[in-house]
């Protein structure tokens, strides 16, 4: 059961943070509630205010200098529907047409989602193979963290107290950049989730952006399986994929749990390194 | 779920035994631990155990029961303790060993940990990792505290 919560409707960014700062862990950021009204129905954690960002208009999508900018309130249904993100970010629209069902589509935003860092979550991976930078806001002031540095660990962000996550900016792809995003489970959470982003000049490989998510506690980039793809041809490049995805699956920090062991999501990283770069290449 | 840690100690078996003892500086090396006290000497502690993953935070009134003890060598203990705001149930089974080694002690100890209720839901592998940390947290905490005074 759902315990008493007074529901704040601040108009700005600057009073979501204000609130924040004031009530610290009695508060917390309400927007789609998808994550956020599950653990709170369990008794997990009990706030004495929810501060609805609903209102906030912070759902727009956007294409500026290069950059595709998407509200941290954009439900996953808007994303998927996006024509703005079909045309020039369809590997986050597979993405988000696949993630968990259609009612928490429906109602959970990624900014939600992002911020509420369930280790078994889709977005995060993907956004640090694209190069996303997120948006922390205090209404007064915000600052970029690049999504490799936003997931601390299970369920915690590198967010401050006061900050609110209002936008994800995405480097546009342009036309020789290849990316792709594969997951796999067989419970409705993925077990493992790997994303891969890529420029392709003349058959050659470079500038390699690799993430390997839902196995460990948070989503994790992998220089060292990047450097070995980088700057060599397609084919050389395919063929280091077995190499690759070794060291990708021992960099995903993978845990034992129900959606599989250790080893078992380790394997499947690098399964799903390799589909995933042909997917791209394709 | 079963843990198994060992850490050298640069210090005499009998200063180890005797800091296990002592209750209050012993407790200082758990992370999380607080209000420890002695119900009965050498036989039963009370103690709150608090640990948080992200948003979720837990505190376990435990009670401390030592089942056997063997002078220098080994200490066999359960805790038990329950958080009934978020309704969830913890258990400790520990074997606590210690060998000398040169001027060393060699402090070994195994736990069996188990978490029941809805704090379960969080998933097996992330308070397993959780588990895992506070333990080598606690084993360093140890070795600081007794290297520290030698």
């Amino acid at each position: 059961m759902l315990r008493r919560f007074r529901l704040e409707e601040p108009e700005s960014v600057a009073e979501v943070s204000e609130l924040l700062g004031r009530f610290g862990e009695n508060a917390k950021v309400y927007a789609g509630g998808t994550e956020l009204l599950l653990v709170m129905k369990e008794g997990l954690v009990q706030y004495e205010r929810l501060i609805n960002v609903k209102k906030l208009g912070l759902n727009q999508i956007s294409a500026e200098n290069g950059t595709l900018k998407i509200g941290a309130l954009c439900t996953h249904h808007e994303l998927e529907n996006s024509a703005l993100l079909q045309q020039q970010l369809p590997a986050l629209v597979k993405l988000e047409q696949n993630v968990a069902n259609v009612r928490v589509r429906q109602a959970g935003t990624i900014g939600g989602n992002l911020c509420f860092a369930e280790p078994h979550a889709d977005p995060g991976t993907l956004l640090m193979a694209l190069g996303a930078k997120l948006v922390a806001d205090k209404g007064a002031s915000k600052r970029e963290i690049l999504a490799e540095d936003f997931f601390v660990d299970a369920y915690e962000t590198s967010l401050a107290a006061d900050e609110v996550l209002t936008e994800i900016r995405v480097p546009t792809p342009g036309a020789n950049r290849k990316c792709a995003y594969l997951k796999f489970g067989y419970l409705e959470r993925p077990s493992v989730g790997v994303a891969i982003a890529f420029s392709l000049t003349g058959g050659g490989v470079s500038d390699v952006k690799i993430a390997a998510g839902c196995a460990g506690p948070a989503p994790k980039r992998v220089a060292e399986a990047e450097a070995l793809l980088n700057g060599k041809s397609k084919d050389e490049a395919s063929r280091s994929l077995a190499q690759a995805g070794a060291i990708a699956g021992k960099a995903s920090q993978a845990i034992s749990d129900l959606h599989g062991a250790q080893d078992y999501k380790e394997h499947i990283v690098g399964v799903l390194l390799k589909r995933a770069f042909q997917a791209a290449v394709s | 779920m079963q843990f198994q840690k060992e850490v050298e100690i640069l210090a005499p078996r009998e200063k180890v035994w005797k800091f296990i003892w002592d209750v209050d500086r012993f407790i200082a090396c758990v992370p999380g631990c607080k209000e420890a006290k002695t119900l009965e000497e050498g036989k039963r502690y009370a103690a709150t155990l608090t640990e948080r993953v992200g948003p979720f935070k837990v505190e376990f009134p435990t009670i401390i029961e030592v089942l056997e003890r063997e002078e220098l060598t080994h200490i066999k203990a359960q805790a038990t303790g329950a958080d009934n705001k978020i309704g969830s149930r913890m258990k400790i089974d520990l074997d606590v060993n210690l060998r000398a080694q040169d001027d060393k002690t060699i402090l070994g100890f195994v736990a069996g940990v188990d978490i029941l209720g809805k704090l379960a839901a969080l998933g097996h592998g992330i308070i397993k990792r959780k588990a895992d940390q506070v333990l080598d947290e606690f084993a360093q905490a140890v070795k600081k505290k007794l290297e520290g005074e030698a």
